[in-house]
């Protein structure tokens, strides 16, 4: 009876071209709205994970290999496994439904989540969301 | 001989309550329903079969953990889960919205 599908919650994405990729909650539309008349939520997600990075590697290696893609997307809750995680990175103002609508603003939106998800993976916190599920 | 007796009553309780609740209160069978119950926190006791598969049942059990939701392991399969409801189908999960005049969810959650 809690409602645990909220904004920063992490979610893992079950279909489409991004299944099986993490992702989190940014904003959540448990109502719908006339376009998708079912629950739904807007989720930035990794599309590339960050590679491995060992003692070995140079610094201009760590960097290259610490790079993330990310991608945004509107899910419907249905298509979605929700986990016990949460990850506390403030996408509000970034990723927004009008950030969807043209492609230049998408991309946009995807270069600023991408540079606030790779600090956040730089600083060693939330490693399961950086890690690649294997299945 | 006590303890069987004692199984066998509180069987016969969760079918009557369940009865109540079929005919007094809210309710939805089914995997799709159940999960969206759990969704938008409507669902108030969820009961699976005891032939669930087990990723199912195991996936039921995850999304009850997170909305904080009893999860009642029904002492029968799906055709007796079926037929304590009142229907002609088998039934492997549902989930309880209302109890309308049942006790269910305040006597069932504890024994698990």
């Amino acid at each position: 009876m809690v409602k645990f599908l909220k904004a920063n919650k992490a979610v893992i994405v079950l279909q489409g071209r991004f299944a099986g990729r993490k992702a989190v909650i940014v904003r959540a539309f448990d109502e719908g709205t006339r376009d998708r008349p079912y629950g739904h939520c807007l989720v930035a997600g990794v599309a590339k994970y960050p590679k491995k990075v060992i003692r070995k590697d140079s610094a201009k290696k760590t960097a290259k290999k610490s790079r993330v893609k990310a991608f945004l997307k509107l899910v419907n809750y249905s298509h979605l496994m929700p986990t016990r995680y949460t990850l506390d990175v403030d996408l509000k103002d970034v990723v927004t439904l009008d950030a969807l609508q043209t492609r230049d603003r998408k991309v946009a939106a995807c270069k600023e989540t991408k540079a606030r998800f790779e600090e956040r993976f730089k600083t060693g916190k939330n490693r399961w969301f950086f890690s690649k599920l294997r299945f | 001989m006590a303890p069987t007796k004692k199984a066998k009553k509180s069987t016969e309780s969760i079918n009557n309550r369940l009865a109540l609740v079929m005919k007094s209160g809210k309710y939805t069978l089914g995997y799709k329903t159940v999960l969206r119950s759990l969704r938008n926190s409507k669902g108030k006791l969820i009961i699976i079969s005891n032939n669930c598969p087990p990723l199912r049942k195991s996936e039921i059990e995850y999304y009850a953990m997170l909305s904080k939701v009893g999860v009642h392991h029904f002492n029968g399969n799906n055709v007796d889960l079926g037929t304590a409801c009142g229907k002609y189908f088998r039934v492997s999960c549902l989930s309880i919205i209302d109890p309308g005049d049942s006790d269910i969810i305040k006597s069932i959650p504890g024994d698990q």
